[in-house]
């Protein structure tokens, strides 16, 4: 069995049939995130924001978009968007627009929900402290409450879109080309190459996903400039245990009650 | 310049400020003390409408806060509060939280509200502070620069919420140092606080409460020298560490 052979199709996994034809696989993925997550995050800081909100015609169908599309799996926001959505319009939608529109409206939902968790973070006393020198509750929003619920948000976000980056595979379902569907063609046109397929598919999402991360811890250690107190790379699980502390320095006191010694008892 | 009528307030059915009636003249320094829970912070935040008052009427500067088309936004740019946990806006530096205000709310340039927050925090003894962030500050700086922030807005009415109260011992005084200088200019100032000695110096009344009842005003000595109101009289020997000469007790001796 020659190896090299089995990965012969590596250039349709990476970009489909591109130079030639329609872009696919990985590409198509990281193109297909992307954009659902420029587009989505308008709608997500507005839905979270207007969630907030005191005004009920204003809050309740936030709530109720939120709560069904988040009760909802996302194939099935894949299915209706692709046979309803063309029905609505009246006109043909291309697959890759109706795979974006059903993902922009699955990410939006949980986007609102990380942007409320963000606003509702940021400490009650710094919008009040913004009032009282005669911001306008719009101002403080702007000025003062927005950006520190941003910097909050950032790691949900980050992980956010690792997920939805993942969750693109999904709209394999209605035929667009991208990395899962590339896989499924060579595996079913080729039965001899079906391994290194999958092999590929899951290298493929893997190397994305992990590269995203990566990235995104260190975007965090750089962006909680403010806050440098709660930042602590190194926690490890006995800080959140109620035993007492060892002492660092000094004679032993007490009774070694570290993880490591119970454990070794 | 501040006057409450009546005032009520309520939370969930307790009521927490009850039928306040004060009056507070240009220039004046009102200090409120009594024990915690007594609605002293409330009854301060009501003045700029943070809390709103359920019935009775307040009357900051001839604006009607009752009123709903009292601008509230021109009125809090008037009334300058400092809180007792600083509130700093934590991702702008010392100068930015001085500038944010009066460029948005009163449209100064860059420049011109640059300089006023520079003369302020030369005020506060902070001008070699000014591009520290608010981590990067002891509370008492922190304190110091929220008050300069709040007057950035050049406030005719100063509220303090207890601004000492976070703060450790050896920080306190740079903090009431500027505050009594503030009181020397002319501000009228409301303070909840529980210093003595600050309300003894720059007070020119003393309003004690206890469950959201104003149970007596008068000068500082009058208050914590000679308490006329029994609770007064407890609350203050136990703040001075005198054993209590409470008069409901002699008079239950006596029977």
């Amino acid at each position: 069995m020659d190896l090299l052979e089995q990965f012969s199709n590596i250039k349709f996994y990476l970009l489909g049939s591109y130079p030639q034809g329609e872009i696919g696989g990985l590409l198509l993925n990281i193109i297909l995130a992307v954009l659902t997550i420029c587009l989505s995050f308008w709608f997500g800081v507005l839905l979270g924001y207007s969630r907030l909100s005191c005004r009920l015609y204003i809050k309740l169908p936030c709530m109720a978009y939120i709560e069904t599309v988040r009760a909802t799996p996302l194939i099935m926001i894949i299915f209706w968007i692709y046979f309803f959505l063309p029905y609505i319009a009246g006109t043909n939608i291309t697959v890759f627009w109706s795979a974006v529109a059903s993902l922009c409206i699955y990410a939006a939902a949980y986007q609102a929900e990380i942007v409320r968790a963000g606003i509702i973070a940021v400490p009650k006393g710094q919008l009040e402290a913004a009032l009282s020198t005669g911001m306008s509750r719009y101002r403080a929003m702007r000025h003062v409450i927005l950006p520190q619920a941003f910097r909050i948000m950032v790691p949900s976000f980050l992980s956010f879109f690792v997920s939805l980056f993942k969750d693109t595979s999904t709209v394999f379902i209605i035929g667009v080309i991208e990395l899962t569907q590339a896989g499924i063609i060579i595996s079913q046109r080729e039965p001899n190459k079906m391994y290194a397929a999958y092999v590929c598919m899951g290298l493929g999402f893997w190397i994305v996903s992990f590269s995203i991360s990566q990235l995104a811890r260190r975007l965090e250690k750089r962006i909680g400039i403010f806050d440098l107190e709660s930042y602590r790379p190194d926690a490890c699980r006995d800080e959140f245990m109620l035993l007492p502390k060892k002492k660092v320095t000094g004679e032993e006191t007490g009774p070694d009650m570290s993880c490591r010694s119970a454990d070794s008892r | 310049m501040i006057k409450f009528i009546g005032a009520n307030k309520s939370f969930n059915n307790r009521l927490v400020l009850k039928n306040i009636n004060l009056e507070i003249a240009k220039g004046e320094v009102i200090v409120i003390c009594g024990p915690s829970g007594a609605g002293k912070s409330t009854l301060l935040r009501t003045i700029n409408k943070l809390e709103p008052i359920d019935d009775g009427e307040i009357i900051v500067d001839g604006m009607y806060l009752s009123d709903p088309k009292t601008d509230l936004t021109a009125l809090r740019a008037e009334i300058g509060m400092v809180f007792q946990h600083f509130n700093l806006y934590p991702h702008k530096t010392a100068i930015k939280n001085i500038t944010l205000a009066p460029r948005k709310v009163r449209g100064l340039s860059r420049k011109e509200a640059t300089e006023r927050a520079e003369k302020l925090l030369e005020k506060v003894g902070l001008l070699h502070r000014r591009d520290a962030y608010p981590v990067q500050l002891s509370g008492g700086e922190q304190q110091r620069v929220a008050i300069a922030r709040s007057l950035a807005m050049e406030p005719k009415i100063m509220l303090f919420d207890e601004p000492t109260s976070a703060l450790d011992p050896e920080l306190i005084n740079e903090v009431l140092d500027v505050m009594v200088s503030l009181a020397k200019e002319g501000m009228t100032m409301v303070v909840v606080t529980h210093e003595i000695g600050f309300a003894q110096k720059v007070a020119d009344r003393v309003v004690f409460m206890d469950n959201g009842e104003i149970l007596e005003i008068g000068t500082p000595p009058d208050i914590f020298v000679n308490p006329r109101h029994p609770r007064t009289k407890e609350f203050m020997s136990s703040v001075f560490h005198i054993p209590i000469f409470n008069v409901n007790q002699e008079e239950e001796q006596d029977f």
